[in-house]
């Protein structure tokens, strides 16, 4: 004879393991319709709420020395300061490929990149406004440099891009003049044709200035941000 | 408070730029200063730079074969080639290490380099890279754009846009000799350190291998080809290069600098 308390005890423990039953097919319900919206999304990850658009990325050819226009759909943020990055973001993606005409390391490779107006110019204190409490002044007044050499617009809302390199892309790079030279020649075009604003580029290495690329390409000068798919190969 | 700091630090920033002086303003340089002459250069001098050397290796063209090691192969050959033509050769360096070590015994540093190279004043300054891509020589003039005339002081890393001129007809005139000797060829501009301090016309001369094997780059008889070739074009240039006109310091609009910064040594 089964005590009652006995069988009180047993429909509990069915009742539980009917509930978990049902809870466990819910969450695998659940994961199936997680995975199905994920794979129905082909939105790129770097860019969730843009639209692709049709970008000019140069791309360079060790073999020959060229730089050829490629045009290719990608998604990218609206700023401008990442957009500039992620294009040279994907210029070096294209390179890391399998059986990439100028073959670079893969990952990341940019850090940051900062648009800076052209002329760059200081600023002084406004003397003719009144002082604070504290004896400095309120305003300050934008000051071009008197250096001949300073950076200069060619037009109007010309830009400097600075391209802060991340070391451990720069530290892989494949050594050699030509090499890196259509490295810097590449990214000089891509972002010439797809950012027009951007006039000068001048690049660092984690934030420090260095003097080479791999030992040979200069990365201490300001380059003029330019066509370069039209200055390749120049024969003899 | 946030103000001050900021006006102090444009002051700073301001003090080491030479301003020119509006109390006494400088005369044309058509009224008073001559035009000074143009440099003086050695014709039957020529500067020969084989990059990297020491701990600097350069690229890992192969397995065996550093870059290093293929520059001062090639270099020999061409100093020997244009000693035999009359030619008097500075080398900066004729070892694996660099040929002047500076004070503290470290590696010659590439404005080292530029500055032996400019005190020579040659008629030719060639710096010798190599490569494991692609094939024949690969020939670099400055991306510089090309100025007027030399100012009475280069900035440091810009001096060689005056010789930029003579640089590219260099470049002609090798790339028209590599052509005849049936040398694959790739010509274009670059910015190479310390190319762009150099004044004198300057190229770089990278060597990559004859075939698709990486060590034929070491091939004697393709070393020899190469170094012919510029060797016999040298003897033509010694008569055609002609130094950039000197730019008067009141028409360059030059002013004493506070600092030395970016002058040439």
């Amino acid at each position: 004879m089964i005590q009652r308390h006995q069988r009180i005890v047993f429909w509990c423990l069915i009742l539980c393991v009917v509930g978990m039953g049902i809870i466990l097919a819910a969450e695998r319900q659940r994961g199936r319709d997680r995975i199905a919206a994920l794979a129905a999304d082909q939105t790129p990850l770097d860019a969730p709420t843009a639209m692709t658009e049709a970008v000019t990325l140069d791309l360079a050819n060790d073999d020959d020395g060229t730089i050829a226009a490629t045009t290719r759909q990608i998604a990218l943020p609206e700023e401008v300061n990442a957009r500039a990055r992620a294009l040279i973001e994907h210029l070096v993606a294209e390179y890391a490929l399998p059986g990439s005409p100028h073959p670079l390391p893969p990952g990341s490779a940019v850090a940051e990149v900062f648009l800076l107006p052209l002329p760059v110019v200081g600023y002084a204190a406004d003397t003719s406004s009144a002082p604070t409490s504290d004896g400095g002044f309120k305003a300050t007044l934008p000051v071009a440099s008197a250096d001949p050499n300073a950076l200069q617009a060619k037009q109007p809302g010309g830009e400097l891009a600075v391209i802060d390199l991340r070391s451990t892309f720069v530290n892989q790079h494949p050594s050699g003049v030509e090499v890196e030279s259509l490295t810097m020649r590449s990214i000089l075009g891509t972002l010439h044709a797809n950012l027009p604003q951007i006039e000068q580029v001048r690049f660092l290495v984690d934030g420090q200035a260095r003097e080479t690329l791999a030992g040979h390409a200069d990365l201490l000068r300001t380059y003029p941000a330019r066509d370069t798919t039209t200055s390749t190969n120049e024969g003899p | 408070m946030t103000a001050c700091l900021f006006a102090l630090a444009t002051m700073t920033e301001f003090a080491q730029t030479p301003v020119p002086s509006s109390a006494s303003p400088s005369p044309p340089a058509s009224s008073s200063l001559p035009a000074p002459a143009p440099i003086q250069i050695s014709r039957r001098l020529i500067v020969i730079d084989p990059a990297h050397g020491g701990i600097d290796s350069g690229s890992q063209i192969s397995d065996t074969t550093v870059e290093k090691d293929v520059t001062l192969a090639l270099a020999f050959r061409l100093r020997a080639m244009l000693t035999a033509r009359g030619f008097t050769v500075v080398m900066t360096r004729d070892a694996d290490t660099p040929a002047e070590p500076d004070a503290t015994g470290s590696a010659l540093t590439l404005d080292g380099r530029a500055g032996i190279a400019n005190h020579a004043h040659a008629a030719a300054c060639l710096l010798l890279h190599a490569t494991g891509s692609g094939n024949g020589v690969h020939l670099y003039s400055s991306q510089l754009d090309a100025t007027a005339g030399e100012p009475p002081v280069a900035p440091w890393l810009t001096a060689q846009a005056a010789w930029v001129p003579q640089s590219q007809l260099l470049k002609k005139q090798f790339a028209a000799a590599l052509t005849r000797a049936e040398i694959p060829l790739v010509t274009s501009s670059a910015s190479v350190r310390p190319m762009d301090s150099l004044t004198c016309p300057a190229l770089v001369i990278e060597l990559a291998p004859q075939s698709d094997d990486a060590d034929s780059i070491n091939g004697t008889d393709y070393q020899q080809r190469v170094a012919l070739a510029i060797a016999g074009s040298l003897l033509f240039w010694q008569n055609q290069v002609q130094p950039p006109a000197r730019i008067a310091a009141a028409a360059a609009g030059y002013t004493a600098p506070a600092s030395s910064a970016g002058a040439q040594p």
